[in-house]
């Protein structure tokens, strides 16, 4: 089944932030033979550059989908993208830590 | 094609903003979950006390936390093991912890009698680098110091092994102290000083005035991420330690709580929410004392004699009704 062009950039970001996890978890498992203070840098180092290289994997994804594709649903699939993309950052700056 | 358009710039400008704000907070994680560890100065054999160096390993991860074995001396001079208390320090400190004489209080106990257990926890002192989490995988040290006590080779072997385990903590050390005497019966009294009832509305409101390197002081708005970030990438709960949870499990074991009345970094709020819930169980037994005019961790600071005379006779009692089958 071929996915929608409209809804890959969505698909791409859910699938990469849980790539993204996985590949900090794995990079703290094998660090952690070599001490916590040698993990502390190695997870972050992975962390950051996955980062940024998911960036980079999601703007491709993005660009490449909204040329392709200028229909009505798309405009709505790239709002719900940003929406999704926001939320971290909303839920972040709104929650109360404590709960 | 405008209104894509500004989809399309909002994308990008949300887009960066999220990758700013994750890179910040992850920084800032990896700042938070780790300090250097203050070097020790001073030992018990600056005060004239016999002592022995040891290796506790903590309980279920197997940490070589560095610690002192401190026995007791009885009024004839003799040393005893009969009696020992773990002895836990705050955060960001070590088994010295010259901020609040915690080495003078050590020795003051061992003179009383009391031998003592100190160790450095997990991350602090000489103990190996590993993850601060308020209390949350500690608790494993002291857990590992029962361990040590009840099963480990102890030095000074002529004493034999102690019939009496109690604990006092000070600060995170005290909370440290409560979470592991819940789940572990052997530490038969517990004497918190300073604890928190629940570590997030401390750290809640502390991150945002501590500085790290490059970011410098944190911003309010990346606490909550950078506490996020450090369960993400370091699968440190720093939300999970909330003595006030689990104290009530104490009982029937003797608890006496310690709090300074002018106390600003744990405000005495912790001390009354500590006290409703150890004193919920019928069985309890909980004394308190609010030392007055008295700043965080300051209570031995300040009162010197009428601390130690509290806190030995606070033993001595639970001592003897332990001996009775209380």
């Amino acid at each position: 089944m071929k996915l929608p062009r409209a809804l890959q950039p969505l698909v791409a970001l859910i699938a990469l932030a849980f790539v993204l996890i996985a590949l900090a978890t794995l990079a703290r498992s094998v660090s952690a033979g070599a001490g916590f203070l040698v993990e502390r840098q190695v997870v972050l180092l992975v962390w950051l550059a996955g980062l940024v290289l998911a960036g980079a994997i999601f703007t491709w994804i993005a660009r490449r989908s909204w040329r392709r594709n200028d229909s009505p649903s798309s405009l709505w699939l790239m709002t719900v993208t940003v929406l999704a993309l926001a939320s971290p950052l909303a839920l972040m700056l709104l929650q109360h830590p404590a709960h | 094609m405008l209104v894509r358009r500004a989809v399309a710039a909002l994308l990008v400008v949300v887009g960066l903003l999220t990758l700013g704000y994750v890179s910040i907070s992850s920084y800032i994680a990896e700042q938070l979950v780790y300090e250097a560890p203050k070097p020790i100065v001073s030992t018990p054999a600056n005060l004239g006390l016999h002592f022995a160096s040891v290796i506790v390993p903590s309980r279920d991860d197997h940490i070589s936390l560095k610690g002192w074995f401190i026995p007791g001396i009885l009024p004839d001079g003799q040393l005893t093991t009969d009696r020992m208390i773990i002895v836990v320090h705050g955060t960001r400190t070590n088994r010295e912890s010259p901020g609040d004489h915690l080495l003078q209080l050590t020795g003051e106990l061992a003179r009383h009698g009391l031998g003592v257990l100190s160790f450095d926890m997990r991350g602090m002192g000489e103990s190996p680098p590993a993850p601060l989490s308020m209390g949350n995988l500690e608790q494993r040290d002291v857990l590992g110091a029962v361990d040590f006590l009840r099963m480990g080779t102890l030095p000074f072997p002529e004493l034999g092994r102690p019939r009496f385990i109690g604990g006092l903590g000070i600060s995170m050390g005290a909370a440290t102290l409560l979470l592991a005497a819940a789940r572990e019966p052997a530490i038969q009294a517990v004497v918190s000083d300073s604890a928190y009832a629940d570590a997030a509305p401390l750290l809640e409101r502390e991150i945002p005035k501590r500085a790290v390197p490059i970011v410098g002081r944190i911003p309010g708005a990346f606490a909550p991420s950078a506490l996020t970030m450090a369960r993400v990438l370091y699968g440190v709960d720093l939300f999970d330690a909330r003595p006030v949870g689990s104290i009530a499990r104490i009982a029937p074991r003797p608890l006496l709580l310690i709090h300074g009345a002018a106390d600003d970094y744990v405000p005495v709020n912790n001390f009354q929410q500590l006290a409703a819930a150890a004193t919920s169980p019928a069985t309890s037994r909980v004394t308190t004392w609010l030392v007055p005019k008295t700043r965080h961790a300051q209570a031995f600071k300040n009162t010197g004699p009428v601390y130690v005379a509290r806190v030995t006779a606070f033993f001595d009692a639970a001592l003897r009704s332990a001996g009775s089958g209380a």
